[in-house]
């Protein structure tokens, strides 16, 4: 491999695209277009049922407390219900086994019979608004019924006690639990769905744009012939797919800037995590891009056949890759097909980062399916440029 | 073969004994279709050898088996005493291809540019040596004009300097007289024979029989067979023909009885 070759034709790339005004212009203003478009469409709609993990009371007298609550759920079809410990609160909604946990204290029967008011805590996962939102929704409403069931209770109770003991007093009555203001484990209650959707940007334009630059690049060069001359130079394949990966990453990078700072600063989405980790993903999937463009371009006679890949390698990826509906609430049988994609991958890595304020290690996963595309679509470009001269 | 990987650059081609371009039996199988059937050629170093023939002949199969960008289907080539391919081979090696490939979106000058650069010219002595180049063939007035602008016969000649800006050793120049107007042509062979002079040894496919007297040798080539080889004047009298066409039509009509008899 030759540094200087390869700058050769990574000047050349520069080159010819800054050249193309439109072209340059494209790259720069439609995902601006496109962000802004659908931050102002975007309705906070949700989709598939939330689950709600809840922290029983385990105290003594938890028993016909926990009847009661599972009396109060039955009948609610908006959340799916499921029981944990208190220590595991975290670990379950990290793992999005759980939207949310509502947690009870463990000696709920005692502190209500000592006439205390329990606290109820909710957490939230928080990195989908919409989802969050409906939580809050729902669990304030829920607690709403409990409350009320519980009053009940005990002024029968009371009652039935006869008059050795003052009957509580309305105000009282209304107010025997109290719900704390929910903590959430990632964003916070101003996040809207924008937050959610701004980095998955990043990665669809970056994959997607330098796929179409490379591939109807690659083209010309076969029907312009130039490629004949290329090879025949002492340029070698490797050299050859090396300087167009450096020409088009870079305008890659420059664009994940622009969408960057058009995020930050013009939608005020909220964003934390470390901006060198969103620029690793873009350079990753960047390299993919370009090789599977080197590697479609040569099943394309002309541009009107590249731009027929289009619905296949950007449509099916938008669709599946869990950028509006998480890839766990597509059907079943699709999601292996999610899992194929590397537009998946870079997904959970940038919403990690970017909302979660996930490290290196928390995206390695990711990082690594990721690498494993890359190291594959080199492989199949650098086949057909092989096969391009046989 | 082993021996000759080993031996150095410096000596590349220039043994005596070894012809700068040796086909031995040469067959290239595209489909069910024989392009190369049989072929044997030795060109030595400093001819302008003329290969010619009609559309569909071999010759632009032949050119890029040459320039190491095909494989035969069977025998053997060596260029510069090498087997193909080889980045050696393809470092002193200038390749014209028979359509004008040139970056369209690019100036005259950033195409010789990038040329230059994969052939490892950089600085100064690029710049030198464009200037020169595009001096040659008479570009200079639009060295910093964007080719998608430029006429058919001005991307001829800038095709061409890319070809030869680098100073190869061996020039393929794969018909680069189409569709060049006759005037062109002339000056076209012109600079031909002086970048002989200079030493560049030059193979040159056409199908202008008028252009063949100018070359040193000729090979005429015929359904991918090599009907006969020799510099201008042997081929005329073996004919006994006074001019190239009579003689190319000879040759032609002598191989098709040589196939029917076979």
């Amino acid at each position: 491999m030759n540094a200087a070759r390869v700058l050769a034709l990574t000047s050349r790339i520069i080159r010819q695209i800054g050249r193309d005004r439109r072209t340059l212009a494209l790259v720069f203003l439609v995902p601006l277009l496109v962000m802004s478009v659908l931050y102002v469409v975007l309705t906070e709609s949700s989709g598939g049922v939330p689950t709600l993990a809840l922290v029983r009371p385990t105290g003594a007298g938890s028993n016909a407390l926990n009847g009661l609550i599972d009396r109060l759920l039955t009948p609610t079809s908006r959340l799916k219900i499921m029981t944990i410990a208190a220590n595991e609160v975290e670990g379950v909604l990290n793992k999005g086994e759980a939207d949310a946990a509502l947690i009870f204290p463990a000696d709920l029967a005692t502190q209500l019979e000592r006439g205390e008011h329990p606290k109820l805590q909710l957490v939230l996962e928080g990195s989908d608004p919409a989802v969050a939102a409906t939580m809050r929704e729902s669990v304030t409403a829920l607690v709403r019924q409990l409350d009320v069931a519980l009053a009940q209770a005990q002024s029968r109770a009371s009652q039935s006690q006869g008059a050795g003991q003052t009957p509580p007093s309305a105000a009282q009555a209304t107010s025997l639990l109290t719900l704390a203001e929910p903590r959430y484990l990632h964003g916070g209650p101003d996040y809207t769905a924008n937050d959610a959707l701004a980095p998955v940007f990043i990665g669809v334009f970056s994959f997607f744009f330098v796929f179409l630059l490379t591939s109807v690049a690659f083209l010309r060069e076969r029907s312009q012939g130039t490629i004949e001359r290329v090879l025949a130079s002492p340029l070698s394949r490797a050299e050859l797919v090396m300087g167009y990966v450096c020409g088009f990453t870079l305008f890659a990078l420059v664009q994940a800037i622009v969408v960057l700072l058009f995020v930050i600063f013009i939608l005020r989405v909220h964003y934390q995590g470390n901006l060198g980790l969103v620029f690793l993903v873009a350079i990753l999937l960047t390299v993919s891009g370009v090789n599977l463009g080197i590697f479609l371009s040569t099943f394309a006679q002309n541009e009107f056949q590249i731009i027929q890949f289009i619905p296949l390698v950007f449509g099916l990826q938008v669709l599946l890759s869990g950028i509006f509906w998480p890839v766990g609430q597509l059907p079943v049988w699709l999601q292996p097909i999610s899992y194929l994609l590397p537009l998946t991958y870079a997904n959970e890595a940038l919403r990690a980062v970017m909302l979660k304020g996930g490290d290196f290690g928390q995206i390695a996963p990711q990082l690594a399916a990721l690498l494993v595309f890359m190291v594959l679509m080199i492989g199949l470009s650098a086949l057909t440029v092989r096969r391009q001269v046989a | 073969m082993a021996e000759d990987s080993r031996k150095a650059p410096a000596s590349l081609g220039e043994i005596e004994s070894e012809p700068l371009v040796l086909c031995e039996d040469l067959v290239k199988v595209f489909g069910k279709r024989r392009v190369l059937d049989g072929l044997n050629l030795k060109i030595g170093a400093g001819e302008t050898f003329g290969l010619v023939g009609p559309n569909g002949s071999g010759k632009t199969t032949l050119m890029r088996i040459l320039a190491g960008l095909v494989r035969p289907t069977a025998g053997h080539v060596r260029v510069l005493g090498r087997r193909l391919p080889d980045p050696l081979v393809a470092a002193s090696l200038g390749y014209m291809t028979q359509l004008s490939a040139l970056y369209l979106d690019l100036t005259a000058r950033e195409n010789l540019r990038f040329f230059c650069s994969i052939y490892g010219l950089r600085g100064q002595e690029r710049e030198r040596r464009i200037t020169e180049i595009l001096a040659r063939v008479e570009l200079s007035a639009e060295a910093d004009r964007v080719v998608a602008t430029f006429s058919g016969g001005m991307r001829q000649r800038l095709s061409l300097a890319c070809a030869l800006v680098h100073r190869p050793r061996l020039a393929l120049l794969d018909e680069p007289t189409v569709g060049v107007d006759p005037e062109l042509r002339r000056a076209f062979w012109d600079y031909f024979a002086q970048l002989n002079r200079e030493g560049t040894t030059i193979i040159v496919s056409t199908h202008h029989l008028d252009e063949a007297a100018r070359c040193s040798r000729l090979g005429l080539l015929r359904f991918g067979k090599l009907l006969a080889c020799g510099t201008p004047q042997e081929l005329l009298a073996g004919a006994g023909a006074s001019d190239m066409e009579t003689a190319f039509l000879y040759y032609a009509a002598r191989g098709r009885q040589e196939e029917v008899t076979a």
